[in-house]
């Protein structure tokens, strides 16, 4: 996918939970400076994935390398260049967000005045003296970012970090993670089960259905894959009277109704040469159109037809 | 924040063991604010010494006989009423609410994703829990002597103003004590981390203490950990003086054994155990 040294790197990963496969073969490939989204169901490997890539847990087999050096071997020198945020965010309730932050700072031992900063960054500063359990949910969710973001960390691995957050939460995050890789230079790895969420802000994409990474690349692959599945969707008096007239060009669509059609789109001049034949033909056109689907589609097709791929 | 837009592929320094250890202990000391363990640590030692100010201030007249110094005998009673009991019921909810802090938070798979060794983690809690427990038996034994100063202002009567605590017997009865809640402490630590919840380390501490208490007069009731506060008040002796045998006894050798298993049983489980 790229020549120049990856950030994040795994090869022939696996991990089971007892004797249940979990991951199989995933070999992931994060280049630096990119927003690697990292798409999948509910349930598809994500989080173990990302629990992987922190030394949480160990792998049954395979190889992970961050910075080009193997995790296993320098967990808590790597782990100084990482912030992370897996699934709801670790807080203390009965501390402070200050506090919380402050218990964060001292573990990774950067200096004090970077807890003001990281409270800034992600717009808590006025409510840093409330206890955390008064937070709301995308209140805690940005604190938990605040606490990945207190080394300055090279790489960030964020799990699902807009759960819980309002539309207008999603948006800042949004902005927050796009000025951190494009004025920063960082790396992002970030999960999702809505790739709606991922094609805003992704440069990559990575997709995983039970276990399995079925499709990786840069955003613009993914759009070519979904471009290739469009439809051309036809509206008639007569959808099968029509097969029949034009077994040629119609033989392969689908019977979606009594009076439409739809059939994979080739080019503009199929559905123009179509519409020529139909008119020959004395049949009528209601409505005839390349549709799109949208990413969404695309990715649950991916998902669900993984065996293939 | 960094303007470094490319990021550096060499291999961070790892920070030092000990810069590890410390930096585990200063963010667990953080998170001790505001807690029930702390609290617990602050004020469990009031309880007995409180029940013993009763008794002695409403009953001490016939505890005393007139002419004898108090102080031993006010001294033992007290000791009694914590080790037997409370002592260990403390050492169950210490252990419990301490790592409680951390199960609660769902705190384990943040920090173990930060740099600091799974070793420092474990460490430092048990440096805490260690300190806690010193800490709650000094000002156990602070507040018992300042108690009778009080008996001694409040009820002349009883002669403690005219006598003396001997310090020296108190101070070793107190390593003999703590000595011997080290292996309640080793064991609990082990188990509340092992179930990452109050409920069964509870029940497991609530069942031992039952245990050590039903085999007091079983000749292998120095194996219990749960039993050796209650078997090292064997050290206590003298009527009218306080004498305490600075010898170890057997209790607090296998209290100090069953500290050492434990500890090196647990430290094995957080190798071998996923650390989410």
């Amino acid at each position: 996918m790229t020549t120049t040294p990856l950030l994040l790197e795994t090869q022939g990963l696996h991990f089971r939970f007892g004797k249940r496969a979990i991951l199989q073969d995933i070999n992931l490939q994060v280049a630096p400076g990119s927003i690697y989204g990292f798409l999948g169901p509910n349930g598809a490997g994500k989080s173990t994935t990302m629990r992987l890539l922190l030394g949480l847990l160990r792998p049954a087999a395979g190889r992970i390398q961050l910075f080009g050096h193997d995790l296993a071997q320098h967990r808590v020198a790597l782990l100084s260049r990482v912030g992370a945020l897996i699934e709801n965010p670790s807080l203390y309730d009965h501390l402070t967000g200050r506090e919380n932050v402050d218990v964060t700072r001292r573990l990774h031992g950067v200096s004090p005045a970077r807890t003001a900063e990281v409270l800034e960054i992600v717009g808590l500063t006025n409510s840093a003296n409330r206890p955390a359990k008064e937070y709301s949910l995308g209140m805690r969710q940005r604190l938990g970012l605040a606490l990945a973001l207190l080394p300055d960390p090279d790489l960030l691995l964020l799990d699902e970090p807009t759960n819980g957050l309002d539309p207008n939460g999603i948006m800042e995050m949004r902005g927050l993670l796009q000025r951190l890789r494009q004025e920063h230079g960082k790396t992002i790895l970030l999960s999702s089960h809505l790739i709606s969420e991922i094609e805003k802000v992704a440069t990559h994409v990575g997709v995983i259905q039970q276990g399995r990474l079925v499709f990786q690349g840069r955003l613009p692959e993914l759009q070519q894959l979904h471009a290739g599945r469009a439809q051309v969707m036809l509206e008639t008096a007569s959808a099968d009277t029509c097969r029949n007239l034009l077994p040629h060009l119609l033989g392969g669509a689908m019977l979606t109704g009594a009076s439409t059609l739809q059939l994979p789109f080739t080019s503009q001049n199929q559905v123009a040469t179509l519409a020529e034949a139909l008119v020959a033909a004395g049949q009528p056109i209601y409505s005839l159109r390349a549709e799109q689907p949208s990413l969404e589609d695309t990715f649950l097709h991916l998902t669900e037809t993984s065996a293939a791929l | 924040m960094s303007t470094a837009l490319a990021p550096s592929f060499a291999l961070p320094a790892a920070p030092g063991l000990l810069t590890q250890l410390h930096r585990c202990l200063t963010a667990d000391y953080q998170k001790l604010r505001r807690t029930v363990a702390l609290w617990l640590a602050v004020g469990g030692g009031a309880l007995p010494v409180l029940l013993n100010f009763c008794i002695f201030y409403s009953k001490g007249q016939y505890i005393i006989k007139p002419g004898q110094n108090p102080w031993p005998q006010y001294v033992s009673m007290s000791w009694q009423t914590s080790s037997i009991l409370l002592l260990p019921l403390f050492m169950v909810l210490l252990t419990g609410l301490l790592t409680n802090v951390e199960h609660r938070a769902s705190g384990w798979k943040h920090v173990h994703a930060l740099p600091v060794g799974r070793w420092a983690v474990y460490s430092s809690k048990l440096l805490i829990l260690l300190q806690l427990t010193l800490l709650a038996e000094t000002l156990y034994v602070v507040l018992l002597l300042g108690a009778g100063g009080l008996l001694g202002w409040l009820r002349p009567g009883l002669g403690f103003q005219a006598n003396h605590p001997d310090l020296l017997p108190v101070a070793t009865m107190l390593g003999h004590t703590f000595i011997a809640t080290l292996g309640m402490l080793g064991v609990q630590y082990v188990a509340a981390l092992w179930w990452r919840g109050m409920v069964g380390p509870l029940g497991l501490g609530i069942a031992g203490i039952v245990t050590g208490l039903t085999l007091l007069r079983w000749e292998h009731i120095d194996l219990i950990p749960y039993a050796a506060t209650t078997r090292v008040l064997g050290a206590l002796g003298g009527k009218g003086t306080l004498t305490v045998n600075p010898h170890m006894m057997p209790a607090e050798w296998y209290s100090l054994a069953w500290f050492a298993g434990s500890l090196l049983l647990g430290y094995w489980l957080l190798r071998m155990r996923r650390a989410d």
